[in-house]
């Protein structure tokens, strides 16, 4: 159900711990929605060196660029955010230009806390008016709760003007039921450690949000039966020096892999419930084989099964 | 020159890089090295794991400067302290210290505006991390002070530190906001119009209610501001002191190795001082494929008696397998960091840390790592 539900999301917020995968689950998710013929775009944030590039093999920019059928990508870059969202606001074009020009007024608006993070929102909220879905690669952790808890605290400092009111449309949008939120994790013990942390900081700092999903990624399935398993970790105790110690160790990774994703799985499980999705370890520990676009396709192809098993009864 | 050479001869480093890339852990684990070696050293960071506070025999890293019990290492000759930054007590803090009377401090401390900045609504975590290096460095406590930044999409944020902040709080942002609020004062009939326009424009934007806040928090925070500005100079100073070091940190892969080198450019047009690059989790492995059954063989054979019957033959296969993947992997590693090698300039280095087994749980580990970074080459 939990895959087939991400799909049918409006706005798919992705975050987690730097180096979990964000930016390649999201890419991802976005070629899936595209094949399935939802016009789909992934969104970078204000991002001085978009990570899609290497993917996507085009640095996105501000305006949506085309990189696949149904597939676009962009960068919100704060400072088109701001041009594009005074444009809509401000009653007339020469009063734009005014601001545009007087730099300490700039700075003001790009200082002023929570006025850049509501431009870059309601620029995304007006991608999901235009696109049948909208998936973005957040910040990390901490700071994509700073960002995203900016709409709340907006409408409350500014209940008047056109920010608060943009920024109580972005809440009601998070509040709607079409967004999904994600948090990647690893199967490594201080990355499950954040998700938890970052699962429970994001309920009650951004309360506005569903409970998000958690996808497990890169783990590694069960291969080794309980005998292999203690084979390994009996000849891991001899203290073996030079070829041996490096062979073994080789297969002792593989193991420990095992073992953590095990771990992962019932202490994520304990905490998130049904809100878990696993997607296997893809090449070697880590290593991308045959280059980013098709460590993209693989997991696409993953979250795809994935969604299939979730069906069958 | 070493890793131990850069942690002996300078008084600030500051780690960067994306995240996942064992940043915190480096930049504790080179602290240990330091103060095991008898400097008196503090490692700050911004959002550390709680096990790494763990395996420092802390329950978690707090606001103060907490002493880490050495005992374990009984060859330690210095001092080894951590903390973690908690943006909103840092700027209450430093908005205390520097009010004049206590009517000062609590108008600030009371305003809405100024809450929502305390708790990192625009980024002013950057800003406090500075405020609190100005401190740990120039507070004279410490020989060596080691800063563990942000990941990546922010961390350019930190080296403009206070950057956007510090721009809000700006004293021509302020003068300027404060000025169009009394048209009387404003000198030029020109300047009164445009800037009379600009500023009913601010309240249609952020409504009347905001900026009568604004001009509140302003109105209290003026006096602050050379304070604030006198430290955030020194800081500024400090990141382009002789004895302030830069250290990237990456993982061998590519998205890590991207960040590392936009890193290297950026320390390189803003001119600090950027001795190399540190690449963690490094898979290091033989070139040549190596015989299970030959090296192995019999050990597993002898220790497999009572297990079920094709579990010897079984692992033998897997751990050659394994190791045929491991190698094609450190195969991939070696390119990544040959090209990364040719951004490097002549004064350059780039030290490869060797993937360690198991993860950092205690004082032992992490003195391991911090082995490992100062044996790195």
């Amino acid at each position: 159900m939990i895959t087939t539900t991400l799909h049918s999301r409006k706005l798919l917020l992705v975050t987690g711990k730097g180096g979990t995968g964000k930016t390649t689950l999201s890419a991802a998710l976005g070629r899936l929605a595209a094949e399935r013929g939802r016009r789909t775009i992934v969104v970078e944030i204000d991002n001085f060196q978009p990570s899609l590039t290497a993917i996507f093999g085009r640095a996105p920019v501000y305006e949506p660029a085309r990189v696949a059928p149904n597939l676009d990508v962009c960068n919100i870059t704060w400072r088109e955010a701001l041009t594009e969202w005074l444009e809509r606001t401000v009653p007339a074009q020469r009063l734009v230009k005014l601001i545009l020009e007087h730099k300490t007024v700039q700075t003001f608006l790009d200082a002023t806390p929570g006025a850049r993070e509501t431009m870059v929102l309601s620029r995304l909220l007006t991608l999901t008016e235009q696109y049948d879905q909208v998936i973005v690669d957040m910040p990390a952790s901490g700071h994509a709760v700073s960002v995203l808890r900016v709409p709340h605290v907006a409408v409350s400092l500014m209940p008047g003007g056109p920010v608060g009111k943009r920024a109580s449309e972005v809440l009601r949008l998070f509040k709607s039921g079409t967004t999904g939120l994600i948090i990647v994790a690893l199967p490594e013990e201080m990355v499950v450690n954040e998700t938890i942390e970052l699962w429970e900081k994001l309920h009650h700092e951004v309360p506005e949000l569903p409970r998000p999903t958690v996808v497990l990624n890169r783990a590694a399935s069960p291969s080794l039966s309980d005998d292999e398993r203690r084979l390994i970790s009996r000849l891991g105790g001899l203290g073996l020096q030079g070829p041996a110690a490096e062979l073994l160790l080789s297969g002792q990774w593989e193991a420990d892999l095992e073992v953590a994703t095990a771990e992962a799985i019932t202490r994520l499980g304990a905490e998130v419930g049904a809100g878990l999705i696993v997607l296997p370890r893809l090449g070697s520990l880590g290593g991308f084989e045959g280059g980013p676009e098709k460590v993209v396709r693989q997991l696409a192809a993953a979250l795809q099964r994935q969604a299939l098993a979730e069906r069958a009864p | 020159m070493t890793l131990g050479d850069i942690i002996r001869s300078n008084r600030l480093v500051i780690c960067v890089g994306s995240g996942g890339v064992g940043k915190t852990t480096s930049s504790a684990a080179l602290a240990l090295r330091a103060a095991r070696e008898g400097r008196k050293v503090i490692v700050l960071t911004i959002d550390p794991a709680r096990r790494l506070a763990n395996s420092l025999g802390l329950k978690r890293f707090g606001n103060d400067e907490a002493r880490i019990d050495l005992s374990a290492l009984p060859d330690a000759k210095g001092e080894l302290w951590a903390m973690m930054l908690d943006n909103r007590k840092t700027f209450d803090d430093l908005i205390a210290r520097l009010s004049p009377d206590e009517a000062a401090r609590d108008s600030i401390l009371h305003n809405r505006i100024y809450r929502a900045i305390a708790d990192n609504i625009a980024g002013s975590q950057d800003y406090m991390a500075t405020e609190k290096l100005y401190d740990l460095v120039l507070g004279g406590r410490y020989d060596l002070v080691i800063l563990d930044t942000p990941p990546v999409k922010n961390a350019l944020d930190f080296l403009d530190a206070p950057g956007r902040l510090a721009r809000f709080l700006d004293k021509g942002v302020m003068k300027w906001f404060l000025s169009t609020q009394d048209p009387g004062r404003v000198m030029g009939r020109f300047l009164m119009g445009t800037s009379a326009v600009l500023f009913k424009l601010l309240s249609y934007i952020f409504g009347e209610e905001f900026l009568g806040e604004l001009r509140e928090f302003f109105v209290a925070f003026r006096d602050l501001y050379d304070g604030m500005r006198e430290r955030h100079e020194a800081v500024v100073k400090l990141f382009h002191d002789p004895r302030t070091a830069f250290l990237v940190v990456s993982a061998p892969t590519s998205p890590s190795l991207d960040v590392a080198r936009f890193f290297l450019e950026e320390l390189r047009s803003r001119g600090m001082r950027n001795p190399g690059v540190i690449v963690n989790q490094r898979h290091r492995v033989s070139d040549t494929p190596l015989d299970p059954a030959g090296l192995l063989g019999a050990l597993a054979a002898d220790q497999s008696a009572d297990l079920g019957p094709h579990t010897a033959a079984q692992v033998l296969a897997r751990l050659g397998a394994a190791h045929r993947r491991l190698r094609e992997l450190s195969q991939i590693e070696a390119g990544l960091v040959a090209e990364l090698e040719r951004s490097l300039t002549r004064v350059q280095q780039r030290w490869e840390v060797p993937r360690l087994p198991g993860e950092v749980h205690d004082l032992a580990s992490l003195n391991a790592v911090g082995d490992a970074l100062f044996a790195a080459r």
